[in-house]
């Protein structure tokens, strides 16, 4: 007979759980709360409720520029990353190729070299070869470090997908256009979709390879908050926070649904 | 055998494959390979004296004679095996809340991992220095509790930068650990505890044990994302708490030591790799093991 979890452990679990929660939580929270601070600086618990700050943001060029940017960067991002991206894990988990697990990992890679030190080398080429730092410098950094999740959302439903559906065409008389078209995409598509929302949240959030391709024309949203907490933010940085963790939840529940938040894990 | 017969034939049989790689190929290459050998050439490129290049070791040199600049490296090294150890404590108990709980549960919890892991690391870092500002939410909580008093500072001290790593870390530790767990399942703990052993006991002899490639595993990423880390360490800790990340950024942007820059990111490169790769073994030795 299996016997239960002593009262003790589950007391201790269920504590320390609760405190979890509250640790991983309180810094979201914290930005969301003081957001709708009444007072003219950032204190926490706000003094007063308001919308103000969010009328601020509204009425402010500079953060209205960084958000139309950092959309428009994002967009760009996340259908290069798809057009790129869904070809190369079809070659990479549909076909036979010679050394192809070692090419997987290769294009892994930008995975877990620090976006830290990319970022330098990006800087150091951009101001070799091109005009130094500018939007197509940011959209390059940021495909770069988003294309591993396209490969890997597209390579994991692609290995669930029956591939004998697509040799099935084959043999039927499909040609190459209707093959792809019909089946070997549709068999794609929760992954695509899945690793877009991924590209899209991650160009959407870096500060990392932004900071090194700033250029005096190019600022993005989470640059622009940067460079307010370096300094003295006020309760407007905790409204464009919150928007924007507003628009992360948004994205972490479609991802769940097209692709499941279990098999990030 | 004619190698280039052969090869036009490989050429040939693979042309689907070759024509859909070439793009991802393409940006690999000359996006990311390019960039990091520019940064590795830069690194090692010194002036000879007379307006040519020549190349040396004078920026490492630089780096291993400082002893500020090995103070950073301290530093850097000592707060992440702090923030490894800690994350280790919290998200193994944490995992395997997760991976016994009810599905709904668990659903609910891995929302509570996922969500601060999405959020921008600059957003999350304001949360923290708003928490940890003098007079902020945890300095009153640790002074109720009797803890600190009114002149413990959190703002730019180690203990700040440990607290606010952690929160960014933890989800990592927490989901490499939660795939090993789902992976071994109960039963092992559960037939230990029919053959008398206590809950306990069963958790220290069966458990622990059985998912140890995973807290390996969780405590190398850990470690790696935590030398490297920049945005989180240099806004909590400030300019008198410089750590490795920090000095390269500072290098670039204040001195404009772009080689000296470069220098200190190949010795972060290093210390990446050494613990990436034995990462990289164990995990695609898990990945065999899923697939047999």
């Amino acid at each position: 007979m299996v016997r239960g979890i002593p009262f003790a452990a589950k007391l201790a679990a269920a504590f320390l759980v609760t405190g979890i929660a509250i640790f991983m939580l309180v810094p979201l929270a914290v930005v969301v709360l003081s957001s709708f601070s009444a007072s003219e600086f950032l204190v926490f618990p706000p003094r007063g409720l308001s919308l103000r700050w969010y009328g601020e943001i509204v009425a402010s060029d500079a953060y209205l520029a960084a958000g139309w940017t950092s959309v428009k960067l994002a967009l760009v991002v996340t259908v290069l990353a798809i057009a790129i991206g869904t070809p190369t894990a079809i070659a990479l988990y549909r076909f036979r190729l010679p050394g192809s697990e070692a090419l997987g990992a290769l294009f892994l890679s930008p995975l877990v070299l620090p976006t830290l030190i990319f970022g330098l080398g990006l800087l150091i080429l951009f101001s070799n070869w091109g005009a130094g730092p500018s939007f197509a410098g940011l959209v390059i950094g940021h495909l770069v470090i988003s294309l591993p999740y396209v490969i890997r959302t597209v390579g994991a439903v692609l290995a669930e997908a029956d591939p004998a559906l697509e040799e099935a065409a084959r043999t039927m008389g499909a040609n190459v256009w209707q093959r792809y078209r019909y089946v070997v995409l549709p068999q794609c598509a929760a992954g695509m979709a899945a690793g877009g929302f991924f590209a899209f949240n991650i160009s959407f959030d870096d500060a990392v390879v932004a900071l090194f391709m700033r250029a005096p024309d190019v600022e993005t949203l989470p640059l622009r908050i940067y460079s307010q907490l370096e300094f003295s933010p006020d309760p407007s940085v905790a409204a464009v926070s919150t928007i924007m963790i507003l628009l992360t939840i948004i994205l972490v529940f479609i991802i769940d649904r097209l692709f499941g938040l279990k098999r990030i894990a | 055998m004619n190698g280039s017969r052969n090869a036009t034939s490989v050429l040939r049989h693979h042309r689907e494959p070759l024509l859909l790689l070439s793009p991802g190929v393409a940006v690999l290459v000359l996006a990311f390979f390019l960039p990091v050998m520019q940064m590795l050439v830069l690194s090692v490129q010194v002036d000879d004296g007379a307006g040519g290049i020549a190349f040396g070791w004078r920026h490492f040199a630089k780096f291993f004679v400082d002893d500020y600049y090995l103070g950073v490296s301290a530093r850097t090294f000592r707060l992440a095996a702090l923030i490894t150890f800690i994350c280790f404590l919290l998200g193994f108990p944490l995992a395997w809340v997760m991976a016994r709980v009810p599905a709904r549960w668990r659903m609910f919890l891995i929302l509570l991992v996922v969500l601060p892991l999405m959020t921008s690391v600059v957003i999350r870092t304001f949360g923290w220095l708003v928490v940890l500002g003098s007079g902020g939410l945890l300095s009153d909580f640790l002074e109720l509790l009797g803890i600190t008093d009114r002149t413990t500072k959190l703002m730019h001290t180690e203990s700040g930068i440990v607290i606010a790593m952690v929160q960014v870390l933890l989800p990592f530790m927490t989901l490499t650990i939660l795939g090993v767990l789902q992976r071994i399942g109960a039963e092992l703990e559960q037939a230990a505890r029919t053959m008398g052993a206590g809950f306990w006991r069963a958790i220290a002899t069966v458990t622990l044990p059985l998912s140890l490639p995973g807290i390996v595993s969780g405590c190398l990423i850990v470690f790696a994302l935590s030398i490297s880390s920049f945005i989180t360490p240099t806004l909590v800790g400030g300019v008198r708490l410089p750590v490795l990340a920090g000095s390269i950024y500072s290098s670039v942007t204040g001195s404009f030591d772009w080689h000296f820059a470069a220098a200190q990111s190949v010795l972060l490169l290093v210390a990446t790799l050494a613990v990436i790769l034995p990462y990289a073994m164990l995990m695609r030795r898990r990945d065999a093991k899923a697939a047999r």
